[in-house]
């Protein structure tokens, strides 16, 4: 019973736009108030430093090139083309792991917990070991290290997925908690892999509650973004399956 | 019945022929260039896509500050 792979494809272009964008205005509501906030403070901080007569190495952060009102559209930009490229990625990564069972099975709980497994290993792996960090951290000599380990991050948190998958998958013949401590000893040894990378070189001249927020704010988002991807993805699932279920049921009577 | 019958394994064996190379050719084609997208948001300083200069960065700022991305 096989059932056409490309239909999947469609499922996560659409279920990834809009994802992206209720994690885009998501963040533009929430989070963008937080991110004028803290680059307000870092033009004030530079501007001290150069009126104290400091090094005139102080982090230049903006070359100016878009207004902060573009670089708010931006965002949405961004999390909009993110969502379609992870949507993408998704649905090719669901029909590699679903491809021997039948992709047209069971499309809600499916999509609930594969979107569960893309949150933990894409956003919320990478961002316990590399938090984000707001507009005025980052200096610019470090950042191809940074997206190195970054890369590294997003790979291993991927790969200690699949592996926890294919744990549970392997032990099938045993008892449920002997696969259940197996999973989580797995997910353990993910964790110090990942925190056995170097850490991020960056100072962060920032205050401890406006970083709080800003990264609670990271994180959420990318919940967002997952969350209603896996919703769509799903529902999109269940409508595909309604259609082609009545149509099948005359053929069989 | 029968006839019925055969005719549905019919269909289920042309769609699972039609739906095997072709299909993952294009599934692989739609993951290159989600990850060429990706790179280009969350990745791309201006050094490696020169043309782009650092309008592509300046635009995606917030986006990769937001998401996690390394930033300048």
């Amino acid at each position: 019973m096989s059932t056409p792979v490309l239909p999947l494809l469609g499922r996560g272009l659409a279920a990834g736009g809009a994802a992206g964008l209720a994690a885009g205005l998501f963040s533009l509501l929430l989070a963008e108030p937080v991110m004028d906030r803290a680059i307000r403070l870092e033009e004030a901080r530079s501007a001290e430093e150069h009126a104290h007569g400091a090094a005139a190495t102080a982090v230049q952060h903006h070359e100016e090139l878009f207004s902060r009102s573009t670089q708010h559209f931006g965002l949405v930009v961004t999390a909009v083309v993110a969502g379609l490229a992870l949507g993408v990625l998704f649905a090719l990564a669901y029909a590699l792991v679903h491809r021997r069972t039948g992709l047209a099975e069971r499309p809600w709980p499916r999509a609930l917990t594969f979107g569960a497994a893309a949150f933990v290993a894409v956003s919320l792996l990478p961002g316990l070991r590399y938090p984000a960090n707001p507009p005025g951290v980052g200096d610019s000599g470090t950042v191809a290290d940074r997206q190195a380990l970054w890369l590294a991050a997003v790979v291993i948190g991927v790969l200690g997925m699949v592996l926890a998958w294919q744990v549970y998958v392997r032990l099938a013949g045993r008892p449920l908690p002997v696969r259940q401590v197996a999973v989580a000893l797995t997910g353990v040894a993910t964790l110090a892999v990942l925190f056995a990378l170097p850490g991020n070189p960056d100072e962060v001249p920032v205050a401890a509650t406006l970083l709080w927020d800003f990264r609670v704010l990271s994180l959420a988002s990318h919940a967002v973004l997952w969350a209603v991807f896996a919703g769509v993805f799903g529902a999109l699932g269940l409508r595909a399956a309604g259609r082609t279920a009545p149509a099948a049921a005359p053929v069989a009577a | 019945m029968s006839l019925h019958t055969a005719q549905h394994a019919d269909t289920a064996a042309v769609e699972s022929a039609t739906t095997t190379t072709r299909d993952w050719l294009i599934m692989a084609a739609a993951a290159i260039l989600a990850v060429v997208a990706l790179y280009a948001v969350f990745m791309d300083n201006g050094t490696v896509v020169a043309a782009t200069g650092d309008y592509l960065h300046e635009f995606a700022h917030d986006g990769r500050h937001l998401f996690g991305a390394p930033c300048h």
